[in-house]
């Protein structure tokens, strides 16, 4: 394997006595999909607020292609190339579905914003990242209305798009398809494999049908700890994961292949 | 794609009318200035307010200030009027940038618990340094800035020069409000958390954005300095901050001319009444439950209806109204989504 784009050397992360994340150690490859699964209280998130800045880690490192960020604010991360969306949706739901996209474009250079007599028209670049995520989004036809009037596929689908329209290096998606209807997942799926071809994409993900089939690595976590990494294939026969599966403890949506709950 | 009333010229083009129309409908010259003077202070909290989502009650420290500005420098120093102006503007920015720096450290009622503490502090600094502010009594006999060798000293005279000045400051506060700056200030108001983690810096945006509304606050203040001939304690009274609110909020939030409206529906109401009722304040409380209940787009909001009713547009939508004025960064709004 190459040099990893992100990687995490014994990441801690303690509330008090209690431990939510434990020595995690990962290397997520570039240009690769990358999940992450484990039941409700695993550290998922908690790992992805790390990852993002969001929380200061107590111990360990976190470096992104080669570089430490372990101690930077998380508005600089994404300036690095950092971004995510999140699991409980999380828009500008009064502004348009283009200006919502246009101001996650323009959060890669936040500073040059602050000027208070640049217009935004005048920032072509930005807004040809909009318009083009707005296709790719297939959110064109609703572009001027409220972000907060869409459909919940298509709130999903333009919080995913926040996070691409910043032209990440890696992208963190928490929980993309939750809440969606069979439909809305397909598409979903479709835009993540997508997003893959160009992206580094680390996802959490409880759909095990998405999972197995788009990750190109899967990393289950347990109680804080990375429990077991491999292709999905490897994870899918781990006996460790497989027990996990008969004691229920994997959660949410196990649709998808049948071969998994056998 | 822009809503005709939006529209920046539009906008403009309803604040000239303003302008235009006051000296022919008004018999005072006084309450007319008084209008346009407020109606810059209100737009500057409606940047805070309406934009930004920040009630802050520290408004009328600025307002305060620059009448404390326009007084020292005029009477004591002897400055002239274009430069003492300057001096409100700058020490507006300066001492609002400060406060917000300190405010902002919180949010919601924490953050407005915090600009109310100021204002108070800044009042008893202003009771207790007698020396400069002259305390109970102000600063008094602050002159009207003269034009070549005449002084303005008509109130249509002076009207004209406030005229000028406000259009000019409305039309930068409009450039703010559609700059990459303000359309991001709205997004930190839909949604701060998420304003956060797309990579702008949040607090940097709301200082910035008390030290424009301090600014033109203070440049208001020292205006209004200059047209009463005083400046009061009661102006960086924690009651001019309360006005200014009310006003913001009658008039409309995130619209400029609204802010306009707002002032002038309060300051004409405030002329009528007390002349027939001196508890007309209660009214006042009555007009402001009224809005609030029903009216949250304030008196911009009915006459954005009556234009869709005559050209059948669907008008714009009033806000949730549990939408929160001042922004949660652990509840984001768009949160219908969960699982």
């Amino acid at each position: 394997m190459s040099e990893p784009i992100l990687a995490t050397d014994a990441l801690s992360v303690r509330y008090g006595s209690f431990v939510a994340l434990q020595d995690v150690t990962l290397r997520i490859a570039e240009n690769s999909v990358h999940s992450i699964i484990g039941p409700n209280g695993a550290g998922k998130t908690t790992l992805f607020h790390a990852l993002t800045g969001r929380i200061a880690p107590s111990a360990g490192r976190i470096t992104l292609g080669g570089r430490d960020i372990t101690r930077t604010s998380d508005h600089e991360r994404v300036r690095l190339g950092l971004a995510r969306s999140f699991q409980v949706t999380s828009l500008f739901p009064t502004l348009s579905v283009r200006e919502n996209l246009r101001l996650a474009a323009q959060g890669r250079t936040p500073w040059q914003a602050l000027a208070p007599w640049r217009r935004a028209e005048a920032n072509r670049p930005v807004l040809a990242v909009a318009e083009a995520m707005l296709e790719r989004l297939e959110l064109t036809r609703v572009a001027l209305r409220a972000a907060g009037e869409l459909s919940h596929g298509q709130q999903r689908r333009l919080e995913v798009g926040m996070a691409m329209a910043a032209s990440p290096k890696v992208i963190l998606l928490d929980e993309p398809t939750s809440g969606m209807g069979i439909d809305d997942i397909a598409a979903m799926t479709a835009l993540i494999r997508d997003l893959g071809r160009d992206h580094t994409v680390l996802f959490i993900e409880h759909n095990m049908g998405i999972v197995m089939n788009i990750s190109d690595t899967v990393t289950v976590m347990r109680a804080g700890r990375v429990l077991v990494e491999g292709p999905p294939a490897v994870v899918r026969d781990d006996p460790e994961v497989r027990r996990a599966y008969l004691g229920n403890m994997i959660t949410g949506d196990i649709s998808g292949p049948k071969d998994l709950v056998s | 794609m822009i809503p005709l009333l939006d529209r920046p010229l539009v906008q403009f083009g309803l604040a000239v009318a303003v302008v235009l129309i006051l000296p022919v409908t008004m018999r005072s010259g006084t309450l007319a200035s008084e209008i346009l003077i407020f109606g810059l202070a209100v737009a500057a909290c409606n940047l805070l307010l309406g934009y930004t989502g920040l009630l802050s009650f520290g408004q009328g420290i600025f307002f305060g200030l620059g009448s404390y500005v326009a007084g020292l420098g005029l009477v004591r120093v002897g400055l002239p009027a274009p430069i003492v102006l300057l001096l409100a503007l700058g020490g507006g920015a300066l001492v609002a940038a400060a406060v917000g720096w300190v405010s902002i450290r919180r949010q919601g009622v924490y953050f407005v618990m915090l600009t109310l503490a100021f204002s108070q502090m800044f009042y008893f600094l202003a009771y207790t340094f007698s020396g400069l502010t002259g305390g109970d009594n102000g600063l008094l006999d602050i002159p009207r800035p003269r034009l070549g060798d005449t002084v303005l000293s008509g109130p249509w005279a002076y009207y004209a020069f406030v005229a000028v000045l406000f259009l000019a400051l409305f039309a930068a506060l409009q450039r703010v409000a559609l700059s990459t700056f303000g359309r991001t200030l709205l997004a930190i108001r839909d949604n701060e958390a998420r304003a956060g983690a797309i990579g702008y810096p949040v607090r940097a945006f709301k200082v910035a954005a008390f030290a424009i509304s301090g600014a033109v606050t203070a440049f208001a203040g020292a205006l209004h300095a200059m047209l009463i001939g005083v400046a009061p304690l009661s102006n960086i009274d924690y009651h001019t901050s309360e006005t200014l609110l009310i006003m913001t909020i009658i008039g409309g939030t995130a619209n400029l001319f609204a802010s306009l409206l707002g002032a002038g529906a309060y300051l004409l109401a405030a002329d009528a009444l007390s002349a027939i009722w001196p508890r007309w304040l209660l009214l006042l409380g009555l007009l402001l439950i009224v809005i609030t209940l029903f009216l949250q787009r304030g008196l911009w909001g009915l006459i954005e209806r009556a234009v869709a009713l005559v050209t059948r547009a669907p008008p714009p939508e009033d806000p949730a109204p549990d939408r929160p004025v001042v922004s949660n960064p652990d509840v984001a709004p768009a949160s219908e989504a969960t699982r």
